[in-house]
């Protein structure tokens, strides 16, 4: 086993898992609303095409441009679209945009594509991919991160340089994109079919920046994020961020729609200071037809992360546990879904923790069951 | 890289399929023997005592594990692959140890007046390796040929004494119409012991079958003391020993069982187990270790 894996895996485990647990114990709503929102879930994924409908309409409403993207390559040309000339753009965390490679496409096309998470930075510098969900650099430990930032942004930074040292370092970095930016990409932890509105969770404060910041703001997520109304969608953040191990969240910050004021006789005129235009992107890309098979429960994922650390295969293998940026339990589902790739799940033991932490209550192991079949069947 | 050789994992799944469907055993064994550990019980119940030879064959299925790459390297000829049953085979203190544990179970099991027989050689095995391997398809087809098997022995019930047979049947009750009652001893037992033990819980009875509790409070109110940490032994965070991953890797199957001994170890120096594939793994890194059958009574 690679140590310094060990280490820091380790190290996360023992910050996180007891962290979670105090959280929820502490809150037992948080476990009371996750059951609810299990079923507000269900109800969208046995009747998705209404829910995509309501959604549009919503968005439509609010001022903003709704897409539907079948797959990669048409979000891909849906977003080139929006961007057109502009070269400036801010990404803030998303599995889903690596799963369409938005960066590594626009990169290719010579844009100046900026990671503003922290862990999603490093990741990027580092010409990495991430290995946790909610923690993407949780296999680099301190000393390497001082390696890589020493090397791609500071020469004098180095392992003695305290971690707010280094903080400060990418922060100060990151402004001069924020304050440049032309677009704002973003994904979405829930998208709430009644108001059009989609809800962001976070912690360091980069994705208010990017979704305020420049004069266009795109979310990109998958058809699965949808819940029905906005009371699901904020039920949906908040165990999200409980079960990741942050509560209360420093932020929420939702969205519905572009800029707005109506500080003169109450009228109504966009843009004030915020974007001046709001599009929402929904892609499919396996996951209707997901919704129609065994697979069908992987889609209640709200991708809290906290199945990881309760698994022996992510432990020992780590981000080769399925095909980043979906790895661990949760990954070997979506890496089905998603990339139609089923060789992984051959590593599961089974274990089963997954499914017992999951607030999803996803039959974890009893679906990777399924994939092993279609592995070998 | 971790490369899973599906190759492999289908060579496997076809010979313990044909094993099975021809035999009801996953590979040639010794049933005579490794069914001697009683001779008392009663041919004739409806309902039996179902070793399904998980304690029997735990020491030498790694010994298999070994030997399968060239047996399906080199397509070996059925009749020499049969005559493994003679080569293969526990050593005289492994047997002795599983014997001891059945016979424990069974005594235990008597003094709470259940009444059961036995079938002896004629137990076929469950099938559990099909359905643990995503082999589906074949676990219900197997599934359905032990459902007659034990219809035409009159069987109405099983008594399961090991996780893994009891999973596997317990799964085979949603999978096809498997109408036989499954019950596992620890549901049927009382039973007193003393020590104090860090437990490491079998993923499918706490995990799988839902059993992390109602064990824990017959252990608790058997006079057994055990440590707790929440890092190793809850219910959430603890983990497997790494057995189940042998068909993808022997090294990673030990690297686990490595990795989660030494958690344990960290809790207590002795370690109670209640699955001897679990016990066959974590043995090799801890030294005092127990199946919970060993120390009960
Ligand atoms: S599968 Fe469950 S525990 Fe894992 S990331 Fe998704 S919601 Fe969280």
């Amino acid at each position: 086993m690679d140590y310094d894996w060990n280490v820091s895996l380790n190290r996360a485990i023992l910050n996180n898992a007891p962290k979670v647990d105090k959280i929820l114990r502490e809150n037992p709503y948080i476990n009371d609303i996750a059951r609810d929102l299990r079923e507000r879930k269900l109800e969208v994924l046995s009747d998705i095409d209404t829910y995509i409908k309501r959604t549009e309409e919503s968005v439509k409403k609010n001022g903003g441009i709704f897409h539907i993207a079948r797959d990669s390559a048409e979000a891909m040309n849906i977003v080139r679209e929006i961007i057109g000339e502009r070269t400036k753009i801010v990404l803030s965390k998303s599995n889903v945009l690596y799963e369409i490679k938005l960066r590594e496409e626009l990169s290719k096309e010579g844009m100046d594509v900026w990671e503003t998470d922290l862990g999603e930075y490093l990741v990027q510098i580092n010409n990495d991919m991430p290995s946790h969900l909610v923690a993407p650099a949780v296999h680099l430990s301190k000393k390497r991160i001082s390696e890589i930032l020493n090397e791609n942004l500071d020469s004098t930074i180095n392992e003695y340089t305290s971690t707010e040292e280094m903080v400060k370092k990418v922060r100060d970095f990151l402004i001069t994109k924020y304050l440049s930016a032309e677009v704002g990409i973003t994904g979405a932890n829930a998208v709430s079919a009644d108001t059009g509105s989609i809800l962001l969770i976070e912690n360091e404060g980069n994705i208010r920046m990017d979704t305020v910041l420049p004069s266009t703001h795109i979310a990109i997520t998958g058809i699965d994020k949808i819940v029905p109304t906005l009371k699901d969608a904020f039920n949906e953040v908040i165990v999200q961020a409980a079960n990741a191990g942050f509560y209360p969240p420093t932020y929420v910050n939702l969205t519905s729609g572009p800029s707005a004021t109506g500080d003169i006789e109450l009228q109504k005129v966009t843009p004030a200071t915020g974007p001046k235009e709001f599009h929402v992107i929904l892609i499919d890309n396996g996951r209707r037809e997901a919704m129609n098979s065994d697979l069908k429960e992987s889609l209640l994922c709200i991708r809290c992360g906290r199945c990881y650390f309760s698994c022996p295969a992510y432990r020992l293998y780590g981000k080769e546990f399925g095909t980043s940026p979906y790895t661990g339990p949760t990954g070997i589902m979506w890496s089905a879904i998603v990339y139609k790739q089923y060789d992984k799940s051959e590593m599961c033991m089974h274990s089963g923790g997954c499914s017992v932490v999951c607030p999803m209550q996803i039959p974890i192991p009893k679906i990777i069951e399924k994939i092993k079949f279609k592995y070998t069947g | 890289m971790v490369e899973v050789l599906r190759e492999r994992i289908m060579k496997m799944k076809d010979m313990v399929f044909e094993n099975l469907m021809d035999s009801l055993l996953p590979f040639p064994m010794d049933t005579k023997l490794f069914s001697s550990w009683t001779s008392s019980l009663s041919k004739n119940k409806k309902t039996v005592i179902y070793t399904s030879y998980m304690y029997q064959i735990s020491g030498i299925l790694k010994k298999y594990e070994k030997l399968f790459p060239k047996i399906y390297r080199i397509n070996m000829p059925k009749k020499l692959i049969s005559l493994s049953k003679y080569m293969i085979r526990p050593g005289d203190s492994e047997l002795k140890r599983a014997f001891n544990i059945i016979n424990n179970i069974s005594n235990l099991l008597k003094k709470s007046n259940v009444d059961f027989g036995y079938l002896y050689e004629n137990e076929p095995y469950s099938g559990a390796i099909l359905l643990e391997s995503g082999f589906l398809y074949e676990f219900k087809k197997y599934g359905e040929k032990l459902r007659d098997f034990f219809h035409e022995k009159g069987i109405e019930e099983l008594i399961t004494i090991d996780p893994h047979t009891t999973n596997a049947l317990k799964r085979l009750k949603e999978l096809i119409n498997f109408d036989i009652n499954v019950v596992n001893y620890l549901e049927l037992v009382n039973f007193e012991g003393s020590g104090e033990y860090v437990i490491h819980d079998s993923c499918l009875y706490s995990r799988a079958m839902n059993m992390y509790t109602t064990v824990r409070k017959k252990i608790d109110e058997s006079g057994i003391k055990l440590d707790e940490n929440y890092l190793v032994t809850s219910k959430e965070m603890g983990i497997c020993c790494g057995g189940p991953l042998s068909l993808v890797s022997n090294k990673d199957s030990d690297d686990i069982s490595k990795m989660r001994a030494e958690s344990l170890l960290t809790v207590n120096e002795n370690v109670l187990v209640m699955c001897p594939l679990c016990y066959e793994n974590l043995s090799q890194h801890i030294s005092s270790i127990k199946d919970l059958a060993e120390v009960i009574s």
